[in-house]
């Protein structure tokens, strides 16, 4: 019993973590109907430069996390410029050529790194890793409550940012009808191009709690797929606080496994929810009919 | 305020397919002018044009605020908006999974608009109370006549001089048809603005334009400057009025 609760709040945690990971997912995927698979790959590049600002500068992951978040910024609207010169723009086939031009980039990045890094697992330092709190015989690491945090964080602002603001509104108007945006004086092309912006822009802290919750290698970005799909799709697409409650959904299975199967078939968890969800209520648990 | 819009030798279409040919036409300060014209004879195709959607292949199309003329088949649709017109399109097109509120703000997406929002949301809200009450639904799971509402409503959002508005009849029913018509018509009246209106409906139409065209095969095969002389118009009678239709 003990051992079941432990692994449900070891569950939730893990859980926002991968809210956390998941959440740009959830705008240009979700969203933008943008295929983006490579979302997990610079999720991993993000997690390297935080490593990189750690280990030689010395400055606190999280820190660093902010430090690439206006970078990630750019780099999303360069990454979705390009996307959308090459393949949105010709039209129809664009989802099965879109999904290739991202495993293209994620191939590529991932050789980068293992080309400035190498192959090796790469961990940060910091205060409040290796820590635990104790409560009672619970113990629960300190990064796994900065995560729970810095998950909290961002899908409130996420979800201020799209519900108050005029371009957040017009990013959840963008899939719904280009031409009606177009009408109300927005640029689609550009609206679409600040939200994967933003998608991008998250994974700064995204990419630090990735390291901060365990050492990172160049091919961890393949474990997340399964994940942050899932979570997107569970969510249904698009709602910022569906993604926190799929994604703690998810964690909390996976802490569940763990704990009486053993950790082979956790990564077969996420895959295994993702077919499910698709077979009993494609439009995932908060989606709307349309 | 002075505005008029003119159009002359106007050619637009969709590659192979030419939808307008030599559409001439103008709309002069404070007017409702009526397209009339049934199926696929480019009521839309003209309004699109106006609206920055389509590129016309041939043509001018030009917009004189207050003595300054703007060339049309230049500007993009958000310089076109930002000169002061708005368009409700065929069959709503409103944002589903918005809210009502939401649909409204996003038609003050402009930085002009946005300063403007308040006022601009009571003069909807007034005009259609029915938004008001049901501010927070979902646009989509409104009736088709709160959604005609709400599209039009949401047009007035970027305080428009001349507002376009395409089929507001579409699969409403007679009543409803009768209310829609009647507002736009107030609209008109009560806050001066210049009104092009395309429509399929003539009898509807003709009670709140002040004059009209009539366009068959993407050209403008009438055009009257009198409700009365349409109605006596011999293509008309045909097409309208003797029982075609
Ligand atoms: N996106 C498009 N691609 C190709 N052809 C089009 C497109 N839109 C319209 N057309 C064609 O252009 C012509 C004019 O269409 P348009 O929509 O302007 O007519 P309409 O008068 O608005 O008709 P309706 O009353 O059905 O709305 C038609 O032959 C139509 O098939
Ligand atoms: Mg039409």
């Amino acid at each position: 019993m003990d051992l079941l609760l432990d692994a449900v709040v070891i569950g939730v945690l893990l859980g926002c973590f991968y809210a956390a990971v998941s959440i740009g997912l959830s705008v240009s995927f979700g969203l933008l109907d943008v295929p983006h698979v490579a979302h997990p790959a610079f999720l991993v590049l993000a997690a390297y430069l935080v490593f990189f600002i750690n280990e030689h500068y010395g400055i606190d992951p999280l820190v660093a996390g902010l430090i690439i978040t206006p970078l990630f910024f750019v780099f999303g609207l360069a990454a979705y410029r390009l996307y959308y010169e090459t393949f949105e723009r010709r039209g129809s086939d664009a989802g099965v050529r879109g999904i290739a031009f991202f495993f293209g980039v994620a191939f590529i990045i991932e050789v980068l790194i293992i080309l400035q890094f190498g192959v090796d697992q790469r961990s940060v330092t910091a205060a409040y890793i290796g820590k635990s709190w104790r409560i009672g015989d619970m113990r629960i690491p300190y990064r796994m409550l900065v995560a729970f945090g810095v998950a909290m964080a961002l899908t409130l602002l996420l979800t201020l940012y799209l519900s108050k603001t005029y371009m957040g509104r017009a990013i959840r108007a963008v899939a719904q009808d280009q031409e009606a945006l177009r009408l109300m004086g927005a640029n689609p092309i550009r609206v679409k191009q600040w939200a994967f912006g933003i998608a991008t822009a998250v994974l700064g802290l995204a990419g630090a709690l990735l390291i901060i919750v365990a050492p990172i290698d160049p091919t961890l970005d393949r474990a997340y797929i399964g994940r942050t799909f899932c979570v997107v799709v569970m969510a249904g697409l698009g709602s910022m606080s569906g993604t926190l409650v799929a994604a703690v959904i998810l964690g909390v299975a996976e802490s569940i496994v763990l704990t009486m199967f053993g950790a082979s078939w956790a990564p077969a968890i996420a895959f295994a929810m993702l077919l499910g969800v698709l077979a009993v209520r494609p439009q995932g648990l908060f989606g709307r009919r349309s | 305020m002075a505005l008029s819009l003119a159009i002359s030798g106007l050619d637009a279409g969709y590659g192979a397919v030419k939808a307008l040919r030599g559409v001439s036409l103008h709309v002069e300060a404070g007017e409702t002018v009526a397209l009339l014209g049934t199926n696929g004879n480019g009521k839309s195709t003209l309004m699109k044009c106006v609206a920055g959607l389509v590129r016309p292949q041939r043509g001018s199309m030009s917009l004189t605020i207050d003595g300054v003329a703007h060339d049309l088949t230049k500007l993009s649709t958000e310089a076109i908006v930002d000169l002061g017109v708005a368009m409700v399109p065929e069959g709503r097109r409103l944002f589903p999974k918005l809210t009502v509120l939401e649909n409204l703000m996003l038609g003050a997406f402009r930085a002009a608009a946005r300063r403007e929002i308040e006022r601009n949301l009571a003069v909807a809200f007034e005009t259609f109370p029915v938004l008001k009450e049901r501010k927070s639904q979902l646009a989509g799971t409104m009736s088709g006549g709160q959604q005609q509402m709400l599209a039009i409503a949401r047009a007035l959002m970027s305080s428009p001089r001349l507002l376009l508005v395409d089929e507001p009849s579409v699969g409403l029913s007679p009543l409803l048809v009768s209310q829609t018509i009647t507002k736009i018509g107030e609209l008109n009246q009560n806050l001066g603005l210049t009104v092009l209106m395309a429509e399929q409906n003539f009898n509807q139409a003709v009670r709140i334009a002040s004059r009209g065209y009539i366009i068959v095969h993407g050209e403008i095969v009438v055009a009257a400057n009198s409700v009365d002389e349409l109605k006596g118009n011999d293509i008309v009678k045909r097409l309208y009025l003797g029982g075609i239709v």
